[in-house]
């Protein structure tokens, strides 16, 4: 291929290959290993480019390592 | 008629009319999730949609919209497709009298056919999973059953629960999970993470429709959900054992995915385009690892589009959210005539009550809000007079427009729960509730100017029901 592929959501450039498609060579599925965004490689550009993906839906390292718990972890109970 | 497996419902709507093949080719985004879309745009009886004939895949079924219609939700429950809204849901409350109906097990599951265990599990390899909307994190299983045990009573069939909560696939074997505080799993997954343990759980897809039906109703804690579904289908619910879980799943499932929500881990998910016709997410969630996967041959994937109302799912969850808060209410207040919590799960609920005095229609609204649904949802609380309509908007606009004197009449409660999803909590999870008393005052709340209310001639009702007859004769 040729540019080297990155996460279009979060920039990051370590990107794996999920699957591959049963009809050999149409399509894989990847994902960032950052914020696991997974696409699909004959998505639209929308969703597939870094250029063309959305400022809305773009996201920090710092968006995941901030963003809450839901629900949040409860304490541990420790029983005697 | 009750429908054993999805297949079989399948059938009927094709029989039926409701079904609609798509043979051409289509791509996988964003055809599937446009197509599904489109539905909630053509008119309220919508078909549902089956493609085999994906771009890239081999032996892909998928169907969506099977429950996105009014016909649809009327043969669900084998009443007839063009049953009105108000007889379903009253239909569905009057077969909710013969609850607890026990299921049956059987042992010969058609998912039993075949498995992936441990390294070979491969969710990619076995459906053909898709993205919904633009800004969603990735794909997702969102039309699932999700079986739990309270890890407390693990033998307590009424605590096992069924519920469906939205599933992201974020690896092979690996998913992102997200059970919202106020819904029963969550409770159970506590329970596990206090004492640092894994959760068992099983997700099954692919459902016969009521099962579906029942996944997405808010029922109290300890009621067995299976049970529901068997007085709702008029028959007793097919149940078979899971064989890593040994959780009670249904029999006629195309696929059950077995595995742990890990304990105390929680993994960035999301965004994902909500019910709230909003996306919520990229929080960090819960994550599951899958240990056994088993299906059916040729499993049919079954999954539901959703983002801006309406869609599949409050076609889905609309008459099953109005049901439980009719029942609640009533128990405490028989003056309450129907209930429709239709709107965005019921984060709004319209309310048509008599009153027993002066200020009684607001404790209805109050009550509504402290149902066990209500805590999590039921932010707004419209209250209508006996006699209007809840699922008429226009009768209600009305009687918003006549009878409302604001000052009095609206009532805002600050810092209440709310599920974090609801788009206008401030902070997520909080909000104010709102109850307009729109009935009209009785004493000795002495107000207005109520005195010569113009009503329906007596004979309105028999000529409403000759006009129906006549119209329908015309074919
Ligand atoms: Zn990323």
């Amino acid at each position: 291929m040729n540019s080297p592929v990155i996460c279009p959501r979060c920039a990051f450039e370590t990107v794996d290959k999920l699957a591959t498609s049963p009809v050999p060579g149409v399509w894989d599925v990847l994902q960032c290993g950052q914020c696991l965004y997974t696409w699909r490689t004959i998505e639209p550009a929308r969703r597939t480019q870094r250029d063309a993906y959305p400022e809305q839906f773009r996201m920090t390292l710092a968006d995941i390592e901030n963003a809450i718990e839901v629900p949040a972890v409860p304490p541990l109970r420790t029983t005697g | 008629m009750a429908y054993d497996d999805l297949r079989s419902f399948l059938a009927t709507l094709e029989k039926e009319g409701q079904l609609l093949r798509i043979t051409e080719e289509v791509l996988p985004e964003p055809d599937l999730a446009a197509a599904a879309n489109a539905t909630g745009r053509i008119g309220e009886n919508a078909p549902a949609l089956y493609f085999d004939n994906v771009t890239g895949f081999t032996d892909a079924r998928i169907a969506m919209n099977v429950h996105g219609s009014w016909a649809n939700h009327a043969l669900a429950l084998g009443l007839p497709k063009n049953t009105p809204v108000k007889e379903q849901v009253e239909t569905f409350a009057a077969r909710w009298d013969a609850f607890p109906v026990a299921p049956e097990r059987r042992e010969d599951a058609p998912w039993r056919e075949n498995t992936q265990e441990g390294p070979d599990v491969d969710l990619f390899s076995m459906l053909p999973l898709f993205r919904l909307n633009d800004g969603d994190g990735g794909f997702y299983l969102d039309k699932a059953a999700v079986v739990s045990r309270d890890p407390e009573d693990p033998d307590d069939f009424g605590k096992q629960n069924v519920g469906t909560y939205r599933i992201q696939v974020i690896g092979a074997d690996r998913l992102a999970f997200q059970p919202v505080p106020m819904h029963d799993i969550a409770q159970h997954l506590r329970k596990a993470e206090e004492k640092g343990e894994d959760l068992p759980i099983a997700i099954t897809l692919g459902n016969d429709p009521v099962i579906t039906v029942v996944a997405g109703m808010p029922m109290a804690y300890d009621q067995s959900e299976y049970e529901m579904a068997g007085a709702l289908r008029g028959a007793p619910a097919p149940i078979a054992t899971a064989p890593l879980t040994g959780f009670d799943v249904p029999w006629g499932s195309e696929v059950v995915i077995e595995g742990v929500i890990e304990s105390r881990t929680r993994q960035i998910e999301g965004p994902f385009g909500e019910f709230t016709g909003h996306y919520s997410g990229g929080r960090r969630m819960p994550v599951i690892r899958v240990d056994r996967v088993s299906y059916r041959t040729d499993p049919v994937f079954e999954s539901l589009y959703l983002g801006m109302p309406w869609t599949e799912v409050d076609y889905l969850v609309g008459p099953n959210t109005c049901v439980p808060l009719l029942k609640q209410l009533r128990a405490e207040f028989p003056e309450v005539q129907a209930v429709n919590a239709m709107y965005t799960h019921g984060l709004m609920v319209i309310i048509s009550t008599a009153k027993r005095y002066g200020g009684f229609a607001k404790a209805v609204g109050m009550r509504a809000m402290t149902t066990p649904h209500g805590l999590g949802y039921v932010a707004q609380v419209i209250l209508v007079d006996e006699d209007v309509d809840p699922f008429n908007l226009p009768q209600v606009l009305w009687s918003m427009s006549a009878k409302v004197n604001p000052k009095d009449d609206v009532v805002i409660i600050p810092n209440l729960s709310v599920l974090e999803l609801a788009p206008a909590a401030q902070p997520a999870g909080i909000t104010s509730k709102m109850i307009i008393d729109a009935t009209t005052p009785v004493s000795p709340d002495v107000r207005g100017n109520f005195s010569t209310p113009a009503k329906d001639l007596p004979e309105t009702k028999e000529w409403a029901a000759k006009l129906q007859k006549l119209i329908a004769s015309r074919g």
